[in-house]
């Protein structure tokens, strides 16, 4: 809970839901924990506004409400709120997983935040009905959605429940129960939406997401340090992992050898894989960053996957990195050294990273400064005298240093997304000329009027506008593309600061 | 006694005390010479002492003969006794050399007289000052012909107590650039992951002769001072090491576990001003120039 993370979420509130929820947010973001009351005396709103924009937020999870004698107070999820910027992720995810149709359901219900499994496939069905490229039936929309949910990418949302004598509810938490949909009724569904009864409302389910994400990161980072074989073991364990272990746990359950060799041998295009399994582990056991570690040798070796330990690896790879970019190659050397020797004083620094004292001082200072290393001051004796020579040990501390960069990320996010509004309101006229052109154009096509009326619309924007607007398209695209890989980057941080 | 006589009882002492370096006590010296009665012993054992040939010392309560060197003999001729204490303390301190302080804490000398017998004595080309790297000020006294120990010179990375920061780049670039090419060995190596991890690394003994064939070095590299080199690489997260099992270090290049992170790619993540840019004020993100200049690259 920062300033910079509070000025990142009124940005995202504004861009997604505009200036009246944005001030909602920012005044709960501001305050915590706070009345409908509070809220429209320090906002200034109506009182109608004020219960819209928290209806808004309750509705996308962002906020939630808990009652204390009588009184309702609202708090505002700020993670929950960057969450909003990773939705092109989850569909990408599903669709490169699952293929369109899976792509198709977690848009449309991420969307709605909330919805039942009939309406949600009927209006997927009724929208895309025309739609030949995309060739949607009801029943391939009905199967994934039963996948999607056997695979627990989508979940049932929490059902509210009355409390004797009051009027508040409550939400609890349900267990998902995979739905027995019947095609038929679904077909008669989408002739008639207003006939739908269906009232068990689902909702996605972010943390099975983020699980696929950080299993990504781990498999990548093991085929960027060993090879292709040796991020296919590392995905093999992970989904043994996943049957025996919790889903955050910090170290996996062990997985035995045989049951991994067995799954091995099925993979028939890696011949190399099946012959050498055992080597690729002790490979990755001794060289894989210690991403795995020999936990026994009961039926021919045991295994375990240290995801805490895998995410403290990828998190320092990320600061070195960040360094490396902000303060020179040199910086990071002396960053990796004090990381390495755990304590160490500033001669030893100039010793063991090979630089001129002047220069290393320097960039010691420098890393100092910026709060990606600590210094500890030792004293031999309490009393402070000029002539002894204090001894200063430098450290770093991972947990304060992960909170430094991901300061940094808010506040990159942040100017990002400024700087989007800012070039969108700069090109408004344009942007929005061309937005009408377009609906224009559409609607004289789909009234299938010659061609030359539709060219001579088409030719209401002039040259310069249209080169204009390639490159304003251009530029928002490359802030998009930024802004998801800053989001990449916050998952990792994110994922090391789970592990308490 | 003739003359003949007591040189050829002086050749035998010398002789006896030459073959044994750490000296030799009254009684062993007494069974060299068993023609002489002790009074005779005593004479001749005085006389070279008086000649400067031999020194005597006191060790563990009973007394030693030691030959005098060579250098210490020159000395000797045309030296007063002060300065034979001082050069005997420079002597003392070998390659390490001593500080001018801890000369005059242990010769008692009075600091207007020391300066000058350093003088003279640094005049006669006898000793000679070197300065230390890890303190510029710092003055060491050492004998003329000896080499100053690592500690005082640095090794081979100074040059006149200046630390050579390019030569240390050259030679990191160069050790990585060795360890790249055996790096792809261990990527799908038909041998296995084990063959090929073996064949990834390189030992510093490897890189030492490598480096030696390249001739880029004017200085003799020894394969500490490559370890070192390795070890830069290590810390700079090009390289891991491991031991072998017969505990030489073994080197390897790997490559960072992830690909430059989202924020290293946007202008906020290098910008220095990003501790000072808000919303409002002098720098803000709405006019900020790095970013117009990145969104047209």
């Amino acid at each position: 809970m920062s300033h910079q993370l509070g000025r990142l979420v009124s940005q995202i509130l504004q861009r997604y839901f505009g200036e009246i929820v944005e001030k909602v947010g920012n005044d709960l973001f501001m305050y915590g924990i706070k009345p409908i009351g509070m809220i429209m005396k320090t906002t200034g709103l109506p009182r109608t506004q004020v219960i819209e924009s928290l209806r808004t937020l309750l509705k996308f999870d962002l906020a939630k409400f808990e009652s204390t004698s009588g009184n309702v107070d609202y708090k505002l999820l700020p993670d929950n709120v960057l969450v909003l910027i990773r939705y092109p992720r989850y569909l990408l995810q599903m669709k490169s997983k699952y293929g369109t149709e899976a792509e198709l359901i977690v848009e449309e219900l991420l969307q709605r935040a909330a919805c039942s499994a009939t309406l949600l496939l009927v209006s997927i069905a009724n929208k895309y009905k025309d739609d030949t490229e995309k060739n949607l039936t009801i029943v391939t929309l009905k199967d994934t959605f039963i996948s999607l949910a056997t695979a627990t990418y989508i979940q049932q949302a929490p059902v509210a429940q009355l409390k004797d004598g009051s009027d508040i509810p409550d939400l609890v938490q349900v267990a998902s129960i995979v739905p027995d949909l019947d095609t038929r009724l679904l077909m008669q569904a989408m002739v008639n939406p207003a006939d739908i009864k269906d009232n068990v409302y689902w909702k996605v389910n972010y943390d099975r997401f983020h699980q696929d994400f950080t299993d990504e990161i781990m498999i990548n980072a093991m085929t960027r340090r060993i090879d292709d074989d040796a991020g296919e073991v590392m995905r093999l364990l992970i989904q043994e992992m996943y049957l025996s272990s919790s889903a955050w746990a910090e170290e996996s359950n062990v997985v035995a050898l045989t049951d991994l060799r067995e799954h091995a041998s099925r993979l028939k295009d890696r011949p190399l894989l099946q012959q050498h399994l055992e080597h690729y582990l002790k490979v990755m056991e001794e060289n894989g960053a210690g991403f795995i570690r020999r936990a026994g040798d009961a039926g021919g070796g045991q295994y375990s996957v240290q995801v805490k330990w895998a995410a403290r690896q990828l998190v320092e790879s990320v600061l070195d990195h960040v360094v490396t970019e902000r303060l020179g190659s040199k910086a990071a050397r002396i960053f990796r050294l004090i990381r390495a020797k755990k304590y160490i004083e500033e001669e030893d620094i100039q010793k063991n990273a090979m630089l001129p004292n002047k220069e290393c001082k320097q960039l010691t200072y420098k890393l100092l400064e910026e709060h990606f290393v600590s210094v500890q001051p030792m004293r031999k004796s309490q009393q402070v005298s000029g002539t002894q020579k204090g001894i200063y040990l430098y450290h770093v501390k991972l947990f304060d240093v992960v909170h430094v960069c991901r300061e940094m990320c808010y506040r990159a996010l942040h100017n990002l997304s400024r700087a989007r509004s800012q070039l969108v309101s700069v090109h408004a006229r344009a942007l929005d000329k061309q937005r009408r052109v377009r609906t224009i154009v559409h609607g004289m096509r789909l009234r299938s009027e010659p061609q030359k009326n539709i060219d001579d619309v088409l030719e209401t924007l002039t040259p310069p506008e249209v080169s204009l607007l390639a490159q304003v398209e251009k530029q928002l695209k490359q802030l998009s593309a930024a802004e998801l890989e800053l989001d990449r980057n916050l998952f990792i941080l994110n994922w090391y600061l789970v592990y308490p | 006694m003739s003359a003949k006589s007591e040189d050829a009882i002086q050749d035998k002492i010398i002789n006896a005390i030459k073959k044994i370096p750490k000296g030799i006590s009254a009684a062993q010296m007494a069974a060299v010479v068993p023609e002489l009665s002790s009074a005779e012993l005593v004479g001749a054992i005085n006389k070279l002492l008086q000649q400067g040939l031999i020194d005597l010392y006191k060790q563990n309560g009973t007394l030693i003969y030691k030959l005098k060197n060579q250098s210490t003999q020159q000395i000797v001729k045309g030296a007063d006794n002060e300065e034979k204490v001082v050069y005997n303390l420079i002597e003392e301190a070998a390659n390490k050399g001593i500080w001018i302080r801890e000369i005059r804490n242990q010769s008692n000398l009075s600091n207007p007289q020391l300066t000058k017998i350093l003088k003279s004595l640094e005049s006669k080309k006898l000793i000679k000052a070197v300065k230390c790297v890890n303190a510029s000020k710092k003055k060491v006294y050492m004998l003329y012909n000896l080499e100053p120990d690592r500690s005082i010179s640095g090794g081979a990375w100074y040059q006149d107590q200046d630390f050579e920061s390019e030569f240390v780049d050259i030679l990191n670039r160069q050790c990585l650039r060795f360890l790249q090419q055996r790096a792809d060995k261990i990527r799908n190596n038909p041998r296995g992951p084990i063959a090929g991890r073996t064949q990834s690394y390189a030992t510093a003994v490897e890189v030492q002769k490598y480096i030696t064939d390249l001739g880029i070095s004017k200085v003799k590299l020894e394969v500490e001072d490559v370890i070192t080199i390795l070890n830069t690489l290590v810390y700079d997260g090009k390289a891991e090491s491991n031991v072998y099992p017969d505990g030489s270090k073994v080197y390897r290049a790997i490559e960072s576990l992830i690909p430059p992170p989202g924020l290293v790619q946007v202008p906020c993540g290098v910008c220095p001003l990003l501790h000072k840019c808000y919303s409002t004020g002098l720098i803000t993100p709405q006019d900020c120039k790095y970013m117009t200049e990145w969104l047209e690259q």
